[in-house]
């Protein structure tokens, strides 16, 4: 006889489910969405990039040295461990708005794994440019030190010059 | 002596929700004999935690063997992990891990009950049980920002503190939640159409499940009182929230449905006692060691009991990483208990037996 009752009040009831798209569900203000980057305040130490799990954060650095962060939504598993590793205050932040949906166009897959293999080349060219200059600054102290001490060697073995 | 037939059950079928192949031999509807193969989704994580992936990334990845309870992982990994590095973490984290343990709990035997019910073709119940079920993801989406993938356990501690105001609202939640609790008990109990499916079905009595070694509450509803929340203390201080284990003697699909049911009525009083007792410290302890040395862990996930062993070289990528998951350790006693019934009881006694087949095979 319940179960009747119950049957008939279930028509007028109204239903559990929300109209999704169109009603708001429940969504928590500390919910895990984006990750936001401030290039004001970061200070290149790549660390958010070392610890990243998935390898959704990615640094390119051009020949002038400056860097570049990459950040991909689709890779990212919005854990909040890049905002944690993060030493300034303010540099990475996660925001509470969820990530929006990938497009064919965006090609965010392979694109991103192109994009991922190119960064660590751009850096170790750069890497390898700077350690060549360095080398050649190196070789041009050393001959110029070299020289110096020839002069000075030079100014030695006169001294009755004066 | 009749003629026989084979039926196989999956690795795709409708009542299944794992990839998960049963081959039942049959005489006259009885089931004989069951064979089951369970390895159809190896993807090998254990190799990428030891290879591709540092030590304190492994947590994330841990997290994604099992979206049922990945707290379970992470939080096993991660106290394994502090193990090899020898550190103990705070006392409110561990607090916070039990808090989303329990949530974890009561939101993964709600689906299972769900399953059952489904499976035993009562779809009404299942519609209720999921609805009941909701509040609890939507606790744990406030508690950890996200409804599956918790990432809430990192190694040394977790990741985000609990706020006030969202232990509130699970205090609050868990009030709404009681009367439901109370109607489902009711239903599953005293449900005259259900009970033709699910009492004395799928029976495994203790003198098996002992022999089995059958974990988790396929074991607890045989009248086996195992479950590791009431074993260890050390890592996680089940006993000082108010855990209680919860035994049946049945040992059938019945006596499944109602252990997980108290279980949940026993999860919400620990949840309870959690946020009321919760400790202040900090969340994280912070550490610049290396894992070095072996080490097991075993948690109470949901399903049963959880190993761990992990095996660190001093270096960020662990040396060896093994799971062994509850499901793994029920598969024996899942084919015994099938003997003698009916075949078309079958698909409600695979989904009392609550298996993730995504843990076991990895």
């Amino acid at each position: 006889m319940k179960t009747f009752f119950n049957t008939i009040g279930n028509l007028f009831r109204k239903p559990v489910t929300t109209k999704y798209p169109f009603e708001p569900t429940f969504k928590p203000d500390d919910y895990r969405g984006l990750i936001g980057f401030e290039e004001s305040l970061c200070i290149w130490c790549r660390r958010c990039e070392a610890v990243c799990p998935p390898g959704a954060i990615v640094f390119s650095q051009d020949m002038e040295g400056k860097q570049t962060y990459h950040f991909n939504r689709a890779v990212c598993i919005y854990c909040g461990e890049c905002v944690r590793a993060c030493p300034r205050e303010g540099a990475l932040f996660q925001t509470a708005e969820p990530a929006p949906c990938a497009l064919k166009a965006e090609n965010i897959n392979n694109g991103w794994n192109k994009l991922f293999d190119e960064a660590i080349e751009s850096r170790e060219r750069y890497a390898a440019e700077k350690k060549k200059k360095a080398a050649e600054k190196a070789a041009a102290d050393k001959a110029a030190a070299e020289a110096k001490k020839t002069m000075e060697g030079d100014e030695g073995m006169n001294p009755g010059n004066n | 002596m009749g003629r026989q037939y084979e039926i196989p059950v999956g690795a795709q079928h409708i009542s299944l929700l794992e990839p998960l192949h049963f081959k039942f031999t049959t005489e006259n509807e009885r089931i004989v004999r069951t064979d089951a193969n369970v390895y159809y989704v190896h993807r090998g994580i254990e190799q990428a935690c030891c290879s591709k992936f540092k030590f304190r990334q492994v947590s994330f990845v841990v997290g994604r063997v099992c979206g049922l309870c990945s707290i379970s992982h992470t939080t096993a990994y991660s106290q394994v992990a502090e193990k090899l590095l020898k550190i103990e973490i705070p006392k409110r984290a561990k607090y916070l891990r039990m808090l989303v343990i329990e949530l974890d709990r009561i939101h993964s035997h709600l689906l299972c009950l769900s399953h059952v019910a489904e499976n035993s073709g009562f779809e009404a119940l299942f519609m209720k049980t999921m609805q009941y079920r909701e509040f609890s993801m939507e606790l744990l989406e406030a508690v950890c920002g996200n409804r599956i993938q918790y990432d809430f356990s990192i190694v040394g501690g977790v990741a985000r503190d609990l706020k006030p105001e969202t232990g509130q609202l699970i205090l609050q939640r868990l009030k709404n939640f009681m009367p439901q609790l109370e109607e489902l008990v009711g239903i599953y109990q005293h449900n005259w159409t259900l009970s033709l499916k699910n009492k004395g079905t799928g029976v495994l009595t203790r003198e098996d499940a002992m022999r089995l070694n059958v974990v988790g509450p396929f074991a607890r509803a045989a009248g086996l009182a195992v479950d590791v929340r009431n074993e260890t203390e050390d890592l996680l201080p089940w006993k000082e929230v108010g855990f209680e284990m919860i035994t049946d003697t049945a040992g059938d699909v019945h006596a499944r449905n109602m252990i997980r049911l108290r279980e949940i009525g026993v999860s919400i009083r620990l949840i309870r006692n959690i946020i009321d007792g919760l400790p202040e410290s900090a969340l994280l302890t912070e550490t610049k060691a290396f894992p070095d040395g072996e080490a097991t862990v075993r948690l109470e996930a949901p399903r049963g009991e959880l190993f761990y062993y992990a095996k660190g070289n001093k270096t960020q990528v662990l040396e060896r990483l093994k799971i062994k998951a509850p499901t793994f350790s029920n598969v024996a006693g899942m084919v015994h208990a099938f003997t003698g019934n009916e075949y078309g009881s079958a698909a409600a006694i695979i989904a009392s037996y609550d298996p993730c087949l995504s843990c076991t095979a990895r």
